[in-house]
């Protein structure tokens, strides 16, 4: 999608070409994500008891809380073997939501407004939970394609292996689908109603960025609790 | 604390005002004139109003029956939250297939 004015357009080096821009905004988003957790890191070595909270609200309240949620989701649905696999979907879950909160900063395009970034998360996640599986049950793993009845898994073994391939693109797509509708949403009601009105939207648009990375950490947790479930 | 109260007045002004100065142009160009140009547009136009009225009727169902049940018990409305979250977002993902063809028949234009 066109957009107007970027402030990585200033940057001479990337400021004719969107596919570099988009790059220098993730690794943006990324290299902000690396300094608050290395200053966490800090802070807590240097804390005497890093169990007691901090009594003011700070990055590493936050991330707490964060991580407690995401915990206690995924041992909802997965059991209580989740905290394995809290590293990939805590990241997923930290990563998407600053890639959507960048977008509400007038002149930054959203990272995940497309369909590369998504793509990227999307398959990743759909490589790790195939390799959880084989790693959980060993060849049998191929019995979760194959259905109850053992004449209809060929029949079975195709659709299934569909609907597999199909779960990374629909991540993909409705993270793309979502943060760009939002996206084109707050600039078009800017562009009619300057003032005021897009706060509403704003306000929508910070829903939609927590909601939207809400799901797509779920629904990999979902795919990883199917995956290694032993039924 | 005054100070902080200025400081967060005055990055207010300064993100409306630039929200208002990046804001997009609405409205591209008229197509100039060919009907092919005309039917892309109006299978655009049909695909987003038709996915959203069919994802509004599902999704208002799954509202409707989420908000009986949370009436009916209101503790279960903690464990009911991720499964609703979830129930609307397949929901919504099928709008959003249509939104996306939509966008790229617009491109096409």
């Amino acid at each position: 999608m066109e957009h107007g004015f970027t402030w990585f357009s200033l940057l001479p080096f990337i400021a004719n070409n969107p596919e570099r821009q988009l790059i220098f905004t993730t690794i943006f988003v990324a290299a902000i994500l690396c300094i608050i957790s290395i200053k966490i890191l800090f802070s807590i070595k240097k804390s005497p008891n890093p169990l007691i909270p901090k009594e003011k609200f700070c990055f590493q309240n936050f991330f707490e809380l964060i991580i407690q949620a995401t915990i206690n989701i995924m041992k909802d649905i997965i059991g209580p073997h989740a905290e394995k696999y809290l590293p990939l979907i805590g990241s997923l879950f930290v990563f998407i939501f600053f890639c959507n909160l960048l977008g509400l900063i007038p002149g930054f395009l959203p990272p995940t407004s497309n369909l590369y970034t998504n793509g990227a998360c999307a398959i990743i996640v759909f490589l790790y939970y195939n390799y959880q599986g084989f790693k959980e049950h060993g060849i049998k793993y191929l019995k979760h394609f194959a259905g109850p009845l053992i004449y209809l898994a060929p029949l079975m073994f195709v659709i299934e292996v569909i609907s597999h391939l199909f779960r990374p693109f629909s991540l993909m797509v409705r993270l793309y689908g979502n943060i760009s509708g939002d996206h084109a949403v707050l600039a078009i009601f800017s562009s009619l109603v300057p003032l005021i009105v897009p706060v509403v939207f704003l306000i929508l648009g910070l829903m939609v960025a927590l909601i939207q990375a809400f799901v797509f950490a779920t629904l990999s947790t979902v795919y990883i609790g199917l995956a290694v479930s032993h039924e | 604390m005054k100070k902080w109260k200025m400081l967060l007045v005055v990055i207010g002004v300064m993100l409306l005002v630039c929200s208002s100065v990046l804001a997009e142009e609405g409205g591209t160009a008229a197509a100039e004139g060919s009907l092919a140009k005309g039917l892309i547009g109006l299978g655009a136009g049909l695909a987003i109003g038709l996915a959203a009225f069919g994802g509004g009727l599902g999704q208002g169902r799954a509202a409707g029956s989420s908000l009986e049940g949370i009436a009916r018990n209101p503790g279960a409305s903690d464990k009911m939250f991720v499964p609703y979250i979830l129930g609307l977002a397949f929901i919504e993902s099928l709008v959003l297939y249509a939104f996306v063809i939509a966008f790229l028949l617009r491109t096409k234009m």
